[in-house]
C-alpha cells in the first residue's frame, strides 16, 4: 500500500473514510491524489491552509473571495484553520452526485448564511451580489442591485415561502425554494467525483502492478 | 508511482509501431499526449480499421442537449413558450451569486486534471433579441452555422477540428430589467479551439458586451474571460469571518460604485442609505 504519512501529519485511513462516505476505497484514494497536490503546493504538511484553498481555485493564492472563504470555513469542519483529508473527503461527499438532496440543501444553507445566524438575510444576499459584481468587474447602480434583490423578495413572498414574513430566509423556507428551484443547488454537485479514479489512478490499482512485476 | 513517470514495458510479441503507438497515448503529460483524432490518422491504426458512419441529421437544438447530456437543467420555460411570445428566463439572485469563482469547486479537478473551462459568460445591457442577432451576424462569418431556439442557440462549425467540429451553446438570461447575461458552453469539439473561436467572437460583439469603463485597476488589458481575473478587488475583507469588517468592506464598495453621473447630493444620500442598511 502507498504510503499515507506525509512528514508531519497522520491521516486517516482511507478504508475508515469509504465506510463514512459514499465513495469506495479506490476513490478515497484518488482524492488523495488530488489532496496530497493541493496540500503540498505552499507548504508541504499534508494540510491545506487557505492560501492553498486559493492557489487551487483562482491560480493565485493571494485572492481573496468571502466565498471561497465560506466554503474554506465549511470544509474546516474542526474549526483549525486547515483542511486535513478526512475534512476533505467528507466534504466532498457532499458534492457526489449521489449524495442526498438534503445534505446538499444543509450545505448551500450554510454556505450563503455568511455569519451563521442561521437565516439567510437580505443584507447577506446584497453583500455577496456585490461581491459577486466586484469579481466580474461589473458596476452596478444601487437601483439595479436593489431590483435584483426586490426580485428574492418576491421570489420567497411569491411562493409563500417567507411564511413569517420577517423578510429573511430560515432553513425550512431554504428547502421550499430549493424544492421548487432544484438549479437553485446547481455548485452543490461535482460530476467529476464520478470519475474520479481515472483521472487520478489509485494507489491500489499501482501496488498490484508493482506485485506482479516483481 | 509507475504510471505517472510513463514506466512501463510491452510485451515482446508486440510490434515496434503498436509500442511507439501505445507510448503516446500512454502520456503522463495531457498536453504532449496524442489526441483521437492524431490516432486515427496513426499507420498502425489505419490497418484494417472501418470507421464508424455517423449521421449528423438535422435535429432540433432540445435533442442535441440531450444527448450531449448537459450537465445544467434546462430552462423549460422557454422551450413551452410558442415562437416569438418568449421571453428571456430569468436568473434570480442566488443563480446569479453561484456563478462565483469561488462557488466553482470544478476548478480544483480541472486544474489538476490539466483541462480547461468550457464555459463563460459576459453581461449586455441591450435587449434579449439584439443580442441574439449580434451573436448570429457575428457567428456566421466565422464559418458558424446558427440554430435558435427562443433564447437558447446552437453555433455550429462548418470546419473539423482537432477533435471534430466546434459547437457551442449560448443561453441568455434576465438577471434585472434590461441587464442580462449570455453563458456560451462548449458542447462538442476541442476546448481550446474553443477559447479562440470566443476570443474572436467577443472582438466582434464589443457593441453588446458590457464591461466597466474604468479599467484602471487591472494590469492585463483583456482580462482572459476564462481565467478568473485576478485585478485589486476593492473588496478585500481583513478578517475572513466577521461580517461586521465585510460590512465595511460593503460601505466602501457602494460608495465606488455609485453611477457617475449621480449629483453630489445624490451620492451623498446613497452612501447613507448603504451604511443604514447594514
Amino acid at each position: 500500500m502507498g504510503c499515507f504519512h506525509s512528514k508531519v501529519t497522520r491521516h486517516e485511513d482511507p478504508t475508515e473514510l469509504a465506510s463514512q462516505t459514499a465513495f469506495i476505497v479506490s476513490e478515497v484514494e484518488a482524492l488523495f491524489e488530488l489532496f496530497k497536490s493541493i496540500s503540498s503546493s505552499v507548504i508541504d504538511d499534508g494540510l491545506i491552509n487557505k492560501e492553498e484553498f486559493q492557489l487551487a481555485l483562482f491560480m493565485n493564492k493571494k485572492k481573496e473571495n468571502i466565498f471561497a472563504n465560506r466554503v474554506f470555513d465549511l470544509f474546516d469542519a474542526k474549526k483549525k484553520g486547515v483542511i486535513d483529508f478526512g475534512d476533505f473527503v467528507r466534504a466532498l461527499n457532499i458534492f457526489h452526485p449521489n449524495a442526498s438532496q438534503e445534505d446538499k440543501t444543509d450545505f448551500a444553507f450554510k454556505l450563503y448564511d455568511m455569519d451563521g445566524t442561521g437565516f439567510i438575510e437580505r443584507n447577506e444576499v446584497k453583500l455577496m451580489l456585490i461581491a459577486l459584481l466586484c469579481e466580474s468587474e461589473m458596476k452596478l447602480g444601487d437601483e439595479i442591485i436593489e431590483a435584483i434583490l426586490d426580485k428574492v423578495r418576491t421570489f420567497v413572498t411569491f411562493l409563500d415561502a417567507d411564511i413569517n414574513q420577517d423578510g429573511k430566509i430560515d432553513i425550512l423556507e431554504w428547502q421550499n425554494l430549493v424544492a421548487r428551484n432544484p438549479s437553485l443547488l446547481k455548485i452543490m454537485t461535482l460530476p467529476y467525483l464520478r470519475d474520479i479514479t481515472t483521472a487520478f489512478p489509485s494507489f491500489v490499482f499501482n501496488s498490484k502492478v508493482d506485485e506482479v512485476a516483481a | 508511482m509507475k504510471i505517472f513517470k510513463a514506466d512501463f514495458d510491452c510485451p515482446p510479441w508486440f510490434s515496434s509501431s503498436a509500442k511507439k503507438l501505445i507510448k503516446r497515448i500512454l502520456d503522463p503529460n495531457p498536453l504532449t499526449r496524442i489526441t483521437v483524432a492524431e490516432i486515427i490518422e496513426n499507420e498502425w491504426f489505419k490497418k484494417g480499421y472501418i470507421p464508424p458512419r455517423f449521421e449528423r441529421a438535422d435535429v432540433s437544438l432540445d435533442d442535441v442537449d440531450a444527448i450531449f447530456n448537459e450537465s445544467r437543467d434546462s430552462r423549460n420555460l422557454v422551450e413551452q413558450c410558442e415562437e416569438g411570445s418568449a421571453v428571456p428566463a430569468t436568473m434570480n439572485a442566488f443563480e446569479l451569486i453561484s456563478t462565483s469563482q469561488g462557488l466553482n469547486l470544478s476548478s480544483l479537478f480541472e486544474k489538476q486534471m490539466g483541462l480547461v473551462k468550457r464555459e463563460t459568460r459576459f453581461t449586455s445591457k441591450c435587449p434579449a433579441n439584439e443580442i441574439i442577432s449580434k451573436i448570429e451576424k457575428t457567428a456566421m462569418p466565422m464559418g458558424f452555422g446558427v440554430k435558435k431556439n427562443n433564447y437558447k442557440m446552437k453555433l455550429l462549425g462548418e470546419k473539423t477540428g482537432r477533435k471534430g467540429h466546434l459547437a457551442v451553446t449560448t443561453e441568455i438570461f434576465q438577471v434585472a430589467p434590461s441587464l442580462f447575461m449570455v453563458e456560451l458552453r462548449k458542447s462538442e469539439g476541442d476546448t481550446l479551439e474553443f477559447h479562440k473561436f470566443y476570443n474572436n467572437l467577443s472582438t466582434g460583439l464589443k457593441d453588446i458586451v458590457w464591461t466597466t469603463t474604468d479599467r484602471g485597476k487591472v494590469e492585463e488589458k483583456d482580462g482572459d474571460p476564462f481565467v478568473p481575473n485576478s485585478p485589486k478587488s476593492a473588496f478585500t475583507p481583513k478578517s475572513e469571518n466577521s461580517l461586521k469588517n465585510s460590512s465595511k468592506a460593503l460601505i466602501c464598495i457602494t460608495e465606488a460604485i455609485v453611477p457617475k453621473e449621480a449629483t453630489s447630493e445624490q451620492q451623498k444620500a446613497k452612501g447613507r442609505m448603504h451604511t443604514k442598511c447594514l
